[in-house]
């Protein structure tokens, strides 16, 4: 308990209320004269090298049939930090969904010329629902190019139930195929590659991965083949998964092409570490894959922020789809970006973005 | 206070008896007792590895903040009515606990459900409404995500403005009122202003949130051209570091300066001014940490990089200090008390932001394994302020409720 009010006490009083406003007026200061303050960002572009041309194909983007059934699934578990591993997803009696169930999967094939002529045959995830996946990897020439080892590598972006769960439709036909995925796979992620299932979440994988796999990280600019890169970004995503990796083409005389699995950092985010890393990464010639915007068709302020912005990107291709969601789809043609209309087949069922069986040819 | 305190708190009459006599000794074992409770609290309701699994992430925070926002009314506002200070002096800190707490939740759960749920959401605004939203066709599981953060929103403004009354302005001019007439009178006006708030700082948010946007029913977010997001998390931001401002002044700046400022409403207004500059200090200070760290924010950019985490982060940053001051205050008997005010005060600052850099360290290291949360500091659907505010709870119906027991008890005078 304090004495009886003194003048003393008093100037000590405004004393210190004086250090609290300085205070103030330097966090003010700082952050509106940040630009002077801040160290300079410093740029630092790794040259990837040059592809010829380069080919993308959209083998299945359809990842889940009904939104409610998928995020009553969610809802049940517990919502969106539950593990994926322990969610029983539905996959049956499901009328919108493939032969009943729910599931489908995210799958893409790339094809990449590089400056020498030879071509390099991409697998890029694996999808979700075995079933699904295997039927539209015959129906894109995959399978058979899995079988005859055709296909050079495979990449997994990250460990999401719908880009990796369908594994078993892969090793099928090519069990030691050479595989990069980022860091930040569960320990789950590697048992099931190693031919573990997860029956409680219907995640069932009976062929061991063989082949030589590596494992990517942020630390640099992962180039594979010249012109042909991958970034991995450390983020912790929803359902309990680590990390996702992503694509940097550089095709010649176009520019840098970004293709993406789930695009979990954000496309911005990406574009932005893709501008500081890799040379030419000033302007993005073109974008495919998911951009992870609204896949629920749910909504929040902030992806308006991404849409109001992208514009300033220049980007000349934008060939999203899957997790991108229709209303942003709808919202990035209204705000007059370069999205590429599909044809809605293969239970795709909007044409307002790239869908199944839809390519993309950059040359 | 230093004259004329026009109303006191029960909280502040209360003088102990120390069952554990060892300061240090009694402070660390309270502190783990609290830990404990807040972790079988968590794995009860929130952990998504737990049983209900409420943190899905808002529908389990919204409860967290009304808890706390209740709790306040309880103590701050209603002064513990309707129980008399006899009961509260005589009964076992264990009994009181139980009882209090189970008003907590139990006035927590009418709010949400009757009033949020059954009457405002479905007579006003359907997005205060799980049920109703629902109607409109949107998913079930958003449904419950959009109208918990809508209801939450309420309890973080309420948590900034309703102590403000008891603490700065002591109530004037309705301290002559009697419970609970006085306690409804500081509610009615407090929750007014928190209605006002909320619909100028939260509720365009709401314009953009639906598609297409509700032009006709919301302003569209004025913040936007000078803090570069549509988000309402630019609100969330400041005004969970008024809500800290708020506690601070009242634990361990023991209302200093605006103490000073000799007659109502002058100190209460010299108060609220204080803690608003308070708060913008922090806010300001924190987004210049940030931009330190991790460079300036881009538009558009989503995580680490984007404007809308970084100011949500801000009001993380400042509940992380909050937690380590409450924990001084409850725990550690506000220590230093013996110098004069001002080094008093100067010193529990620095150790509270010492303490706070530790606890911060503490909780993104050990969080995921603790809590069942995900590593790493940006996450789209992860909320810091969720197990903080949870625990800074329990420290209040530890600290409030129960006295501190086992460390201390209540002595009666009488
Ligand atoms: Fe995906
Ligand atoms: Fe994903």
């Amino acid at each position: 308990m304090e004495k009886d009010f003194t003048r003393r006490t008093f100037i000590k009083g405004m004393a210190v209320g004086t250090m609290a406003g300085y205070l103030g007026a330097a966090g003010l200061s700082s952050t509106v004269f940040k630009n002077q303050l801040l160290p300079q960002e410093k740029l630092n572009q790794v040259d990837i090298g040059e592809i010829k041309a380069l080919k993308i194909k959209v083998v299945s983007e359809t990842s889940w049939y009904d939104n409610n059934v998928f995020l009553n699934d969610v809802k049940g578990a517990g919502g969106l930090l539950v593990n994926q591993y322990t969610i029983p997803w539905t996959c049956a009696g499901v009328a919108a969904g493939y032969q009943g169930s729910n599931l489908g999967g995210f799958s893409t094939y790339i094809e990449a010329t590089l400056m020498d002529g030879k071509v390099m045959k991409i697998h890029f995830d694996t999808g979700w629902n075995p079933a699904w996946m295997e039927k539209r990897f015959r129906e894109e020439g995959v399978a058979e190019k899995l079988a005859k080892k055709e296909i050079d590598f495979m990449v997994l972006s990250h460990e999401h139930i719908d880009h990796f769960f369908g594994l078993e439709a892969t090793l099928k036909f090519y069990p030691d195929i050479p595989l990069y995925v980022p860091k930040g796979f569960y320990q789950e992620g590697f048992d099931f590659l190693k031919g573990k299932s997860f029956p409680a979440a219907n995640a069932i994988n009976n062929i061991p991965h063989r082949g030589k796999m590596t494992v990517l990280d942020s630390s640099k600019v992962n180039i594979l083949y010249p012109g042909i890169a991958l970034m991995t970004f450390d983020v912790p995503i929803i359902l309990r998964v680590f990390g996702e990796q992503a694509f940097v083409f550089n095709v010649k005389d176009k520019g840098l092409v970004l293709v993406t699995g789930c695009c979990h950092q954000g496309i911005i985010s990406y574009m932005e570490e893709v501008r500081k890393k890799v040379k030419g990464g000033e302007k993005i010639y073109a974008i495919e894959g998911g951009l992870h915007i609204s896949p629920f068709e749910d909504w929040d302020p902030q992806y308006d922020d991404l849409i109001m912005a992208f514009n300033k990107y220049g980007v000349q291709k934008i060939g999203c789809n899957h997790c991108t969601g229709f209303i942003t789809a709808e919202k990035m043609h209204k705000a007059g970006l370069p999205v590429i209309k599909g044809t809605a087949r293969n239970m795709t069922k909007r044409d307002i973005y790239l869908g199944n069986g839809d390519e993309l040819a950059i040359a | 206070m230093s004259h004329q305190v026009l109303d006191t708190l029960f909280l502040e009459e209360r003088k102990f008896t120390h069952i554990i006599k060892q300061p240090v000794v009694r402070g660390v074992v309270n502190v783990l007792l609290a830990f404990a409770f807040f972790m079988a609290l968590w794995w009860v309701f929130m952990d998504p590895r737990g049983w209900l699994r409420w943190y899905t992430p808002q529908y389990g925070y919204m409860y967290i903040r009304w808890l706390l926002i209740v709790a306040i009314w309880q103590v701050y506002i209603f002064n513990f009515w309707p129980f008399k200070i006899e009961w509260l002096e005589k009964t076992h800190p264990l009994q009181k606990g139980l009882i209090m707490i189970g008003i907590n939740f139990a006035i927590t759960g009418i709010l949400v459900w009757v009033f949020y749920y059954w009457i405002f959401g479905k007579l006003a605004i359907p997005y205060f409404s799980w049920p109703e939203l629902k109607k409109t066709g949107l998913s079930d599981f958003f449904s419950r995500e959009y109208s918990s953060l809508a209801i939450l929103m309420m309890a973080a403004i309420a948590s900034w403005l309703s102590p403000i009354w008891p603490s700065a302005f002591e109530n004037y001019p309705w301290h002559r009122l009697q419970q609970p007439a006085k306690g409804f009178t500081v509610l009615a006006v407090t929750f007014l202003f928190t209605t006002y708030a909320y619909f100028i700082f939260m509720h365009p948010h709401y314009r953009v949130l639906f598609y297409p946007w509700q032009e006709y029913t919301a302003a569209f977010p004025w913040w936007y051209e000078s803090f570069r997001t549509l988000s309402g998390n630019f609100n969330v931001g400041w005004i969970m570091c008024a809500t800290v401002s708020v506690w601070l002044t009242e634990t361990i700046l023991e209302h200093y300066p605006f103490r000073l400022v000799e007659k109502q409403p002058w100190r209460g207004l010299a108060g609220f001014a204080f803690i608003l500059l308070l708060a913008w200090i922090l806010f300001f200070t924190f987004t210049f940490m940030q931009d330190m760290v991790w460079g300036v924010s881009v538009e558009g950019a989503k995580r680490l990089m984007a404007p809308d985490w970084r100011y949500l982060h801000n009001g993380e940053l400042a509940v992380i200090l909050l937690t380590v001051a409450l924990a001084l205050y409850f725990y550690f008997d506000n220590w230093p008390r013996k110098f004069s005010t001002e080094v008093n005060l100067l010193v529990r600052v620095a150790i509270v932001i010492v303490g706070a850099w530790g606890l911060h360290w503490l909780y993104y290291k050990f969080s995921p394994g603790l809590l069942g949360t995900q590593a790493g500091y940006s996450h789209p659907q992860q909320f810091p302020m969720a197990p903080v505010i949870l625990f800074i709870n329990v420290m209040l119906y530890h600290g409030w409720f129960m006295d501190c027991w086992p460390g201390r008890r209540i002595r009666k005078e009488s």
